[in-house]
């Protein structure tokens, strides 16, 4: 049986590899996976293009930058599988979002009320010469900064010059806001809930409150073994395709969050993944929230790897860093997205039917086709 | 001849922080600081402004330094990942060690590599440090329960010590198993029939 090393990171998110194993998933196509936990983006990078992993869980941003060598070495990889969209939260810190209640009188309703509002408090921060708010996200190259970046613009808010962001390891989050050093951040769960719970903070945003099916973490290979390796690759893909359809069905909830907390994987209580499997978070000290698709693991639009997504995911790490684009980079970023693998692993052949692979519910409208516009339309919403 | 410069090391863990060090300042490396307090990580090392950051991989702060790669407002000077792209071989060496290096551009290759080659060892020395301390324990760990397992034996079928001993021992062989596990099961049942 061939063994395949997979890195992951203890996020619910990683729910797909790890249910490949504890399923049988994986051993039904004769494949043996040695799942390795890890503490850092960094590490899981590191470990994938130095040959110490085979293949695994991945910021999908993370996949493009590292294939254009923005950031760190260029090693060219390979995402034949998309594991989830949206299980992010945007949070203030409990005395951001009293500036935000107190400009507005009450609660803000949704994410754009609370945008707005944020704006208001900015606008008399540097009137009275406070120093700029503060947000911390998990990684530079993250579905979580480019999320921000678009609620703030959704409140009129420029991400570049209103707000300084800063890089915080999702286990120090809560810690971070209730010592002021962060004002807001935007990470995954059980890290929101617990601010809310310890009343440092409240949310303000889901993920999917920015976009329908914006690609959060996928799976990575490098490209050389995507190459090398179809056979073993084509297993992994159905084992993790077998896997997508049983986190997502919902009777299996219980089952998959007892999965998870287990200290091998998560090491958290299984009531707490279960929140954020069943989309139903308190939001503040006071109100609950419950969205459908606020964490979702299967679908063609999801698990395929669309390569108009890696074109997207390209144009907001350039403007983002505040680069111009540039169509021969944008071509190798699409070249990263392969649902070649996708299609010839799992006996697809349909094509992908959706207009919008992003699904942005406001703001500039993407087309995969004309990058340069969209990021024009981004960058100038910022100034 | 010393070596001037300057070497931050981030590692919550004292002990192997304390060896990393000494380790530095014998190879003539003195300009070597420690940080263990790591909020605000980056403000501290654009405080310090060091020419060498050593982190330990199993610290998720690894992920906070990856924001030097790009322009912050925060560090003064560009930095870089160690060693040549082309280099895997160096870098493998230092993951499989458990140890990660961020260099300031332009520091000469073959002093980066003398410093990292200095931690890779100490942090193997460590390694072996801790492996020996855990075996250690549990060898002392299973004396105690063959003592007690002893105790039961001696005093539920009145035997002396030796043969209470003799017993395991046999029983271990004639089961195939470890006297480990036997001294286990008998304390277990011990704890049952209380």
């Amino acid at each position: 049986m061939k063994t395949i090393r997979v890195g992951f990171m203890p996020l619910i998110d990683a729910a797909i590899p790890i249910a490949a194993v504890e399923c049988g998933f994986a051993e039904r196509e004769g494949l043996e996976i040695a799942l390795v936990r890890e503490t850092s983006w960094a590490n899981i990078r590191d470990k994938l293009i130095h040959d110490l992993f085979d293949a695994s869980h991945m910021l999908a941003p993370l996949a493009i930058s590292t294939s254009l060598g923005i950031g760190n070495a260029k090693v060219p990889l390979a995402v034949p599988f998309g594991l989830n969209a949206n299980g992010n939260c945007i949070t203030l810190s409990a005395r951001l979002y009293r500036a935000v209640e107190e400009v507005l009188g009450h609660s803000p309703v949704d994410a754009r009320q609370s945008a707005q509002a944020l704006k208001r408090v900015i606008d008399k921060r540097k009137l009275s010469g406070a120093p700029l708010i503060n947000f911390a996200v998990v990684f530079p190259f993250s579905v979580h900064a480019i999320i921000v970046r678009h609620w703030l613009r959704l409140g009129g808010i420029d991400p570049h010059n209103d707000v300084l962001f800063q890089v915080v390891p999702p286990p120090f989050m809560v810690a971070n806001l209730s010592e002021g050093v962060i004002d807001g951040c935007c990470v995954g769960e059980p890290w929101n809930s617990r601010a809310v719970e310890s009343g440092v903070g409240s949310i303000v945003a889901f993920g999917a409150d920015i976009s329908r099916c914006a690609p959060d973490k996928v799976l990575a290979l490098r490209d050389t073994m995507a190459a090398q390796e179809p056979e073993a690759i084509y297993r992994l893909l159905r084992a993790y395709r077998a896997a997508a359809h049983w986190c997502q069905d919902r009777e299996n909830h219980g089952n998959l969050a007892h999965m998870l907390s287990q200290p091998q994987y998560l090491g958290v209580a299984p009531k707490t993944v279960l929140n954020a499997l069943s989309g139903t978070l308190a939001v503040n000290r006071t109100e609950a929230r419950s969205m459908q698709d606020f964490l979702v693991f299967e679908g063609d639009a999801i698990n395929r790897p669309d390569p108009r997504k890696a074109r997207w995911l390209y144009a907001e790490i350039m403007t983002g860093l505040r680069k111009p684009l540039d169509e021969a980079q944008a071509q190798e970023a699409a070249a990263v997205f392969r649902p070649d693998l996708f299609d010839a692993a799992t006996g697809n052949n349909a094509l992908p039917e959706s207009q919008d692979p992003i699904g942005l519910k406001f703001g500039p409208a993407f087309d995969s086709d004309d990058l340069q516009s969209y990021a024009g339309a981004l960058m100038q919403a910022a100034e | 001849m010393m070596d001037q410069a300057s070497i931050l090391i981030i590692d919550e863990n004292h002990v192997r922080a304390a060896i990393i060090q000494d380790g530095l300042r014998e190879a003539g490396h003195a300009n070597v600081r420690w940080l263990n307090e790591t909020s605000n990580l980056l403000k501290r090392i654009a405080d310090i402004d060091p020419d060498v950051i050593i982190i330990d991989l199993e610290s998720p702060n690894r992920d906070v330094l990856e924001q030097m790669f790009q322009v912050s407002r925060l560090v003064k000077r560009p930095i870089a990942m160690f060693v040549d792209q082309s280099d895997s071989a160096a870098i493998r060496d230092a993951m499989l060690a458990g140890v990660s290096a961020y260099v300031v551009d332009g520091l000469r290759k073959e002093r980066v590599k003398h410093i990292l080659d200095m931690c890779i060892q100490r942090f193997d020395v460590f390694s072996r440090l801790e492996e020996e301390l855990h075996e250690a324990k549990t060898a002392l760990a299973d004396r105690k329960v063959i003592e007690r397992a002893k105790g039961i034996l001696m005093t539920a079928k009145a035997l002396s010590e030796q043969d209470a001993y003799a017993l395991m021992r046999k029983t271990a062989m004639d089961q195939k198993r470890r006297l480990i596990e036997i001294a286990r099961a008998i304390v277990m049942a011990g704890e049952v029939l209380k």
